[in-house]
C-alpha cells in the first residue's frame, strides 16, 4: 500500500486535462452567489403552512413552510421575530416575506423571513374548518352531549398504537394513580393512509366489549397531517356512537382535532387523558382512613349519646315512679289492719279458751267437793285411798268444800269404798 | 336487620374496590345517623374495620391488568419497538 500512496497526486498531476475539482466550500459559495444574483429570490412572498416551529435559545425561530406537495426550510431571526405581529405556530397558514439564500456551512437553501402575515385558511385548515362547521351544525359538539366520566372505572378501553411512548405513558400513569383497573388495549395504527379506517375499527371493537366503563383515544404529537385521522369524519362519527364516555388525548396542548371536539372529555395530551380517566389513588388511603375515623367517632358518639339518653330515661323513670311515701302509708295501714284483725282473732280464741277452762274447772276436785265429796289425807298430805294407809289412832285431815276437819281414825274396814257409799 | 350481615372473606377479596368503598361509606352513614341499635352499631363498626383493612390490602397489592383485543388487527402497525412487551406485538 505504501508503494501506491504517492501515485494518486501523480495521477492527477499527470492528467493533461485535469477535472475541475471544487472544494465543498467553493461549491456552496457558487450556489449562494447564484441565488443571490436572482432578483426575484431576493425579495419573495411565499404562501404556505408553518410546520414544527422551533425556538432555540438563540432567540431565532426555525420552521418548515409547506403546502400539499413541497416544503422549504425557513428561519426568522430574533430581531424580525420581535417585530413580527405573528408568532409562528404549527399549522398556521401564512404568507412570508423575505429572501432566499443558501446557508453555506450546511449546503442548504432556506427562506430568510423578514415578516409573516396570516394567510387565508390553508388547504388542510380549510377542510378542517369546513368539516368542523358542518359537524357543529349537527350538534355533535354540543355541551349537553358530553357525559361525565365514571368516578371509579373498572375496565378502561384504550385505542392507540401498541408501540411507542403513548401506550407506555398511559400504562405508567394509570399504574401510578389507580392500578385497580383493567386496561383493554384496542390497538390501531394512528398515522398514514390506513389510520382513519384502522381507528374506526379499533373504536368499534372496544365499543363492542362488555363491561368497559370508558374509552381513551390517544395519539402523540405531530403535524396537522400526522393527526389527520383524528379530523376524519368517519372517526368523528364513530366516536359519536360511543356507548360509554370517551376521553380524547391527541397530540400536544395546542393541537385540537375534531375528535377532541366530539369527545366527552378532551385531554391536552395522552398522559393527561390517562390522568382524567382514573381517580387519584394516592389519595385513597387518606380517604379510607377518614371513613374509618368517622365510623369510630360515630360509634363513640353513639355510645355517649346512648349514655345521655339512658340517664335522661332514668330520671324520667324516677319522676314517673309511684309516690313511695304514700305507698309506705298504705303499707302501714295494711299492717295496722292486719294487727287489728289478728288481735280480734286472738280475742275470740281467748274467749273460747276461757269457756274451755271453765268446763275443765267444773270437772276438777273443787267442784266435786262442792257436790259433797271429801278428801282425806295424812298429815304429810298423802291422799288416803286405802284403809291400810291410816291405822286406828292416825290423824287425818278431811278436806270438804268449805274447809278442813281435823280427825282421828277410830275404826278401819277394807270392804271397798263404793259399796259403802251405795 | 339485614345490614348487619357480615361479608365473607371470599366476597371481600372478590368484590370491586369501589363497591367496598361504597359499603364502607354506607356503614359510616348508618353509624352517623345513629338509627341502629347499640349491638348492631358495634357489629357494623367491626364490619367497617374489616372492609377498611381489605381496601388497604387491595391498594397495597394492586397490579395493573392489561388485556389486548384483536391482535391480528395490529398487524399493520410498524413492527419493532424493542423494549415493548411482546404482548403489544402482532403475532
Amino acid at each position: 500500500m505504501a508503494d501506491f500512496a504517492p501515485e494518486r497526486p501523480t495521477l492527477w498531476q499527470a492528467s493533461s486535462l485535469p477535472p475541475r475539482i471544487l472544494r465543498v466550500t467553493d461549491l456552496n459559495r457558487r450556489v449562494r452567489a447564484l441565488l443571490d444574483g436572482d432578483p426575484t429570490l431576493a425579495d419573495v412572498w411565499v404562501e404556505g403552512e408553518i410546520s414544527t416551529p422551533s425556538f432555540p435559545p438563540s432567540g431565532h425561530c426555525f420552521f418548515t413552510l409547506k403546502d400539499s406537495a413541497s416544503q422549504v426550510r425557513a428561519v426568522i431571526f430574533r430581531e424580525e421575530l420581535a417585530r413580527s405581529a405573528v408568532r409562528p405556530q404549527h399549522g398556521m397558514a401564512v404568507i412570508c416575506h423575505g429572501r432566499v439564500r443558501a446557508y453555506e456551512p450546511q449546503g442548504v437553501y432556506q427562506l430568510y423571513v423578514e415578516s409573516i402575515t396570516p394567510a387565508g385558511a390553508g388547504d388542510l385548515h380549510a377542510r378542517y374548518e369546513q368539516l368542523r362547521a358542518r359537524l357543529a351544525t349537527e350538534g355533535l359538539f354540543d355541551a349537553d352531549r358530553k357525559r361525565p366520566l365514571p368516578r371509579w372505572p373498572r375496565r378502561i378501553g384504550v385505542v392507540t398504537s401498541p408501540v411507542g411512548a403513548v401506550w407506555q405513558d398511559i400504562r405508567n400513569v394509570i399504574r401510578r394513580r389507580y392500578p385497580l383497573v383493567e386496561l383493554v388495549l384496542s390497538p390501531t395504527v394512528v398515522q398514514g393512509e390506513a389510520a382513519s379506517p384502522a381507528v374506526v375499527v379499533a373504536l368499534k371493537r372496544v365499543f363492542a366489549q362488555r363491561g368497559i366503563d370508558l374509552v381513551i383515544l390517544a395519539r402523540g404529537g405531530g403535524s396537522l397531517e400526522d393527526l389527520w385521522a383524528f379530523n376524519d369524519e368517519r372517526v368523528v362519527r364513530t366516536l359519536v356512537t360511543a356507548p360509554v364516555p370517551v376521553v380524547v388525548g391527541v397530540g400536544h396542548e395546542s393541537d385540537v382535532t375534531l375528535a377532541d371536539f366530539v369527545a366527552d372529555v378532551r385531554a391536552p395530551t395522552p398522559s393527561a387523558a390517562a390522568e382524567l380517566a382514573v381517580p387519584d389513588g394516592t389519595q385513597l388511603p387518606a380517604i379510607l382512613d377518614r371513613l374509618r375515623d368517622r365510623a369510630s367517632s360515630a360509634l363513640l358518639g353513639g355510645a355517649a349519646e346512648r349514655r345521655r339518653v339512658l340517664a335522661a330515661e332514668a330520671r324520667a323513670l324516677v319522676s314517673a315512679a309511684p309516690d313511695l311515701g304514700a305507698a309506705r302509708q298504705r303499707t302501714a295501714d295494711l299492717v295496722d289492719r292486719g294487727h287489728r284483725a289478728l288481735a280480734a282473732r286472738l280475742e275470740r280464741h281467748r274467749a273460747t279458751l276461757d269457756g274451755v277452762r271453765d268446763g275443765l274447772r267444773a270437772l276438777g276436785p273443787a267442784a266435786t267437793l262442792t257436790r259433797g265429796y271429801a278428801v282425806a289425807r295424812l298429815a304429810n298430805g298423802t291422799i288416803v285411798r286405802d284403809p291400810a294407809q291410816a291405822p286406828v289412832g292416825e290423824r287425818l285431815e278431811v278436806v270438804v268444800a268449805r274447809g278442813l276437819l281435823g280427825t282421828r281414825v277410830e275404826e278401819t274396814r277394807s270392804d271397798g269404798g263404793e259399796e259403802l257409799l251405795g | 336487620m339485614t345490614q348487619a350481615e357480615s361479608i365473607t372473606d371470599a366476597e371481600l377479596a372478590k368484590r370491586p374496590f369501589d363497591e367496598l368503598v361504597a359499603e364502607l361509606q354506607r356503614i359510616v352513614a348508618a353509624l352517623e345517623a345513629g338509627s341502629v341499635g347499640l349491638e348492631e352499631s358495634i357489629t357494623l363498626y367491626r364490619e367497617g374495620l374489616r372492609i377498611h383493612a381489605a381496601c388497604e390490602e387491595r391498594l397495597r397489592s394492586a397490579e395493573l391488568t392489561i388485556t389486548e383485543l384483536g391482535r391480528r388487527a395490529a398487524a399493520t402497525a410498524p413492527a419493532a419497538a424493542a423494549g415493548e412487551p411482546a404482548s403489544a406485538e402482532p403475532g
